[in-house]
């Protein structure tokens, strides 16, 4: 049996980036994933011509190689090399202000640029942006200094006093504070939907970070879908010496006493001195993966409190068309179809398949021509099912025909509100649902984005906890992924992974390993 | 200057703030340590609808004798569903032969209704100088148990691609997409007009005679042309399926045209088609399977041909060092060793057996080049469509199949 420091089981978004930081930090590292690609969500898939990335619409936080956000860093720091597209809007959204009139606006990336957009939208809104603006960088700075080594709390209320007050409301509270214009507030909630909580329930300081970063490092993605980011993490970390072992599953965890020191899979036990790090839902690991009497009382009762209340579930339909973007007269690189401006009537209504009318297009060929073959573009739409039912019980037949009838919808929201018409250029199609995430990534219920960031289970708040040990959990085996304390989205899984690899390689430490 | 900004009183505010964690411990500190339930309702459908493989029990064998064929019933063997399937998709039968370990792509000719039954059925036609189906042919016993995947595969009708009316071209054993097709439409699960130009060499030859006349009957969105090459016959077409039968058949307007057939059948038609003029994505060919003459290919690098390889596999812990044909794909190599290696399509499409290139030259085939962009720039392969140019290491995946 082969030992290493440590193991990762599953090598999604925050599994890769915790191999790199343990195998940058000069550890010997095991990394096991159960199908023959790296990546989870980050992945590609072949069909026809076509290549597609079944996830990714942009990534947060990358920003210019002269002026990295955090994301960039990450990669910096492991020397990932990937090739960055740069999406130079923000957003077009489509839709209805508050007050019934026709919205259709695009934002631009850059602060300036932003506010200025906005001004010219909603005249006189400008203080207002530029107070939103300095709360966000205000939080951002002060969400860094609550991450680094020494911590004065005088320093927190002296310095971050604006983070500190708006931090415990939610989004719609503090845009009220703000006293921005009615219409400012719709347009920004736009964002709501990347992190699947609508705006009265969504803590403003993870939506302040997030929209922050977007605007202000403007939004990625890889030349050659997210495939590229994830192969090119795993290449890094065989240079680094570690080692991977695809088509390989975890099925159990092994402990000796109450310490986690090996895990069973298909291809045999592996153990790790030190510690396993697992990017898989906790309430598989500790429902099904550990030995029931060595489950923590307190990740009962966290299971127990969380109400079984998972994210946003996807349902992607993915076209590969034989047309060019130009052709077709597509301008946009992504473009939101909500229903209005209402997050909390819109999220209520992606419970249901037959209220679920929201959508987000996108097409890469807009910034990367080379996306797909010449003559060729390839787009997709997103929508996103919040907690429903509807699919416990679908029967196979007419799961695909609610594909297509779904499918049906997104290609009419786009004639309808834009005039483009991609229905005689369909050359290949695929359509991803709840069924589709659940299989491949094993998320519960298909949910990508874990449990829902809101109320007392918000980012913030499970980041105290961490910081203040509360969250204790068993020795030896550390879940990470969407579930933790950054929440979702591939910006947020890297920097999980590498938060909790440092974590687990400190609490080693400790314990003088 | 410092920013100032407050939602209320100061002290409400980090009352507010502090409470983001006090709630969160009084919400978990409430909650029951009640033992956590694993399963989720969507987890376990999907499961059942994409399992790692199925295991079946061959209830019926039926044998086509002019046609050299037998068509094997398989009823999964604890009496459940079968994983239901859209009408074209195969499975991948797995097979132990004489110490080898191999995967057989098929096309499901049943209806995807009797999937409810727990029945999946597959055709194999034999292969001369074959290795799986002679041995299927020859070795199935009615109680066998055998292994098969889940439904793979896209070459299945797809509404809002594909034109209303489908003109299927297919050659010998290449109907059976085709049949499951016609029961699908029948059974009303499929909606479009399938009309099969269906080549094979003499009237006696004809595979599926009289089921395809009978769902022909039944639904009159179906019509079976049968086209003989060997033999001149009243009521028949005769010759090979070309460009001219093709529009005799075709409706006025747009039609698909689904393709299911021998590598030498597909390689006629593709020239036949061409002639039409009919826009790509209405043109649908099923899987190739890979060339059994490599060498004769026009890019291929001649200096490799008939050498003999050594390679090294490694899967998880374990390494095996085994040789490898150049006219063979890699996968061939692993299979005959015996050494269990994920594969369905074993055409390079699917990139079920990706695997790792460590060091050595492996040939794709451009007709069967399936792989991802990065994967190619970073030396992956796909074995199963992957020809030996050199000794080669390569890491292998886990394969759940086995
Ligand atoms: C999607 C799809 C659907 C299909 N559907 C049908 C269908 O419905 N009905 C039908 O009849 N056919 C169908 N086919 C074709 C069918 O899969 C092939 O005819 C069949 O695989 C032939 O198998 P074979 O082993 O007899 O021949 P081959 O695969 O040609 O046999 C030779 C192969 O076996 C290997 N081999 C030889 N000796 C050994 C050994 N000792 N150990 C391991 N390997 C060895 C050789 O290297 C060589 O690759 C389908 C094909 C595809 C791709
Ligand atoms: S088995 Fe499908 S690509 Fe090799």
């Amino acid at each position: 049996m082969k030992k290493y420091d440590y193991i990762v089981v599953g090598s999604g978004c925050a599994g890769l980036s915790a191999a790199l930081e343990l195998a940058v930090s000069k550890k010997k590292v095991l990394l096991i994933e159960q199908h023959n690609i790296p990546g989870g969500c980050a992945t590609g898939f072949v069909r026809g011509r076509f290549e597609f990335d079944p996830s990714l619409h942009e990534l947060c936080g990358v920003g210019s190689a002269e002026n990295p956000g955090g994301t960039r860093e990450i990669f910096n720091r492991y020397g990932v090399d990937v090739d960055w597209i740069e999406a130079t809007d923000c957003f077009r959204v489509i839709s209805k202000y508050s007050d019934g009139t026709a919205m259709d606006v695009t934002m631009p990336s850059g602060k300036d640029a932003f506010v200025d957009k906005m001004e010219y939208y909603v005249p006189g809104s400008k203080d207002a942006m530029l107070r939103f603006f300095d709360l966000m960088q205000n939080i951002d700075d002060g969400l860094a200094y609550l991450s680094s080594d020494n911590i004065n709390p005088a320093n927190i209320f002296k310095e971050y006093m604006p983070m500190v007050r708006s931090g415990g409301y939610n989004t719609t509270d503090v845009l009220n504070a703000l006293c921005l214009p009615e219409k400012a507030k719709d347009i920004l909630s736009v964002y709501w939907s990347y992190l699947g909580v609508d705006m009265d329930n969504l803590s403003f300081l993870h939506y302040a970070s997030m929209v922050n970063s977007y605007v202000k490092f403007s939004a990625y993605f890889p030349k050659h879908t997210s495939h590229e980011i994830s192969v090119k993490m795993a290449e890094r970390l065989r240079e680094l010496g570690g080692e991977i072992m695809m088509g390989c599953r975890a099925e159990e965890f092994l402990f000796s006493g109450d310490r986690c020191y090996a895990v069973r899979t298909n291809l045999g036990t592996f153990v790790a001195e030190n510690a396993i790090l697992a990017n898989i839902n906790p309430d598989i690991i500790f429902g099904r993966m550990i030995p029931p009497e060595l489950v923590p009382a307190r990740e009962k009762k966290l299971c127990d409190a969380r109400k079984r209340k998972l994210g946003a579930r996807m349902f992607t339909a993915y076209f590969g068309l034989n047309k060019t973007a130009e052709e077709l007269g597509i301008k946009d690189y992504s473009i939101f179809f909500p229903q209005g401006s209402d997050s909390v009537a819109e999220y209520n209504s992606l419970k249901r398949i037959s209220t679920n009318n929201y959508s987000i297009f996108l097409c890469y060929n807009v910034h990367n021509p080379d996306f797909s073959p010449e003559g060729t573009s390839v787009c997709s739409f997103t929508t996103m099912f919040t907690s429903s039912t509807d699919f416990d019980n679908l029967r196979q037949e007419d799961y695909y025909k609610l594909k297509t009838a779904m499918a049906k919808k997104f290609i009419n929201t786009l004639k309808e509100k834009t005039g483009i018409d991609i229905s005689d250029a369909i050359e290949e199609i695929t359509i991803a649902s709840p069924y589709t995430f659940a299989r491949y990534l094993n998320a519960p219920e298909g949910a990508v984005y874990g449990y829902e960031t809101r109320e007392w289970d918000g980012i913030i708040a499970r980041t105290i906890e961490m910081t203040m040990g509360l969250d204790y959990k068993v020795k030896g085996l550390y879940p990470i992924g969407t579930n933790g304390v950054r929440g979702d989205g591939y910006s947020s899984a890297y920097a999980d992974g590498q938060i909790i690899a440092q974590k687990a390689m400190a609490d080693s430490e400790k314990e003088g390993k | 200057m410092a920013m100032k900004f407050g939602v209320k009183s100061t002290a409400a505010d980090i009352k507010k703030f502090t409470s983001l964690i006090t709630n969160r411990e009084a919400a978990i500190r409430k909650a029951k340590a009640n033992d956590i339930n694993p399963s989720f309702r969507i987890n376990e459908l999907a499961r059942k609808y994409h399992p790692d493989y199925q295991k079946m029990i061959i209830s019926e064998i039926i044998s086509h004798e002019g046609a050299d064929a037998k068509t094997f019933v398989f009823k999964k063997a604890d009496g459940s569903e079968a994983a239901f399937f859209r009408a074209g998709q195969y499975v991948s039968v797995l097979l132990k032969i004489d110490g080898s370990l191999v995967t057989r792509p098929y096309s499901i000719c049943s209806s995807p209704l009797e999937a409810k039954q727990g029945i999946v059925k597959i055709t194999v036609r034999n292969v001369k100088d074959g290795f799986a189906a002679p041995y299927m042919l020859e070795n199935f016993k009615i109680g066998d148990e055998i292994k098969i995947s889940g439904p793979e595969g896209t070459f299945y009708y797809e509404e809002l691609r594909d034109a209303e009316n489908v003109i299927a071209i297919a050659g010998g054993s290449g109907i059976t997409p085709f049949l499951s097709m016609a029961y699908a439409i029948r059974d009303g699960l499929e909606d479009f007009n399938l009309t099969i130009l269906f080549g094979s060499r003499t009237e006696e030859n004809i595979l599926f005679r009289n089921e395809l006349e009978a769902v022909a009957k039944e639904c009159d969105k179906i019509k079976v042309v049968n086209v003989l090459s060997d033999e001149k016959k009243k009521g028949y077409e005769n010759g090979f399926i070309n460009a001219k039968l093709i529009k005799k058949y075709a409706p006025e307007g747009k039609y698909s045209i689904f393709m299911c057939g021998p590598e030498a059948m597909y390689r006629f038609a593709e020239k036949e088609i061409e002639k039409l003029g009919i826009e790509k994505k209405f043109i649908r060919r099923e899987l190739l399977g890979v060339t059994k003459k490599v060498a004769s290919l026009e890019d291929y690098p001649k200096e490799a041909a008939g050498k003999v390889f050594d390679v090294k596999v490694i899967i998880g812990e374990n390494e095996y060092n085994i040789k490898a044909n150049a006219d063979e794909p890699v996968l061939a190599a692993i299979e005959k060793a015996g050494i269990p290696a994920p594969s369905r399509c074993r055409s390079g499409e699917c990139g079920w057996c990706r695997s790792k290139l460590v060091s050595g030259n492996a040939y794709t085939p451009k007709e069967n080049e399936g792989r991802r962009f990065t994967d190619i720039e970073f030396g992956y392969i796909h074995p199963c469509a992957a020809f030996p140019l050199s000794d080669m290491v390569i890491e292998v995946p886990g394969s759940y199949m086995k």
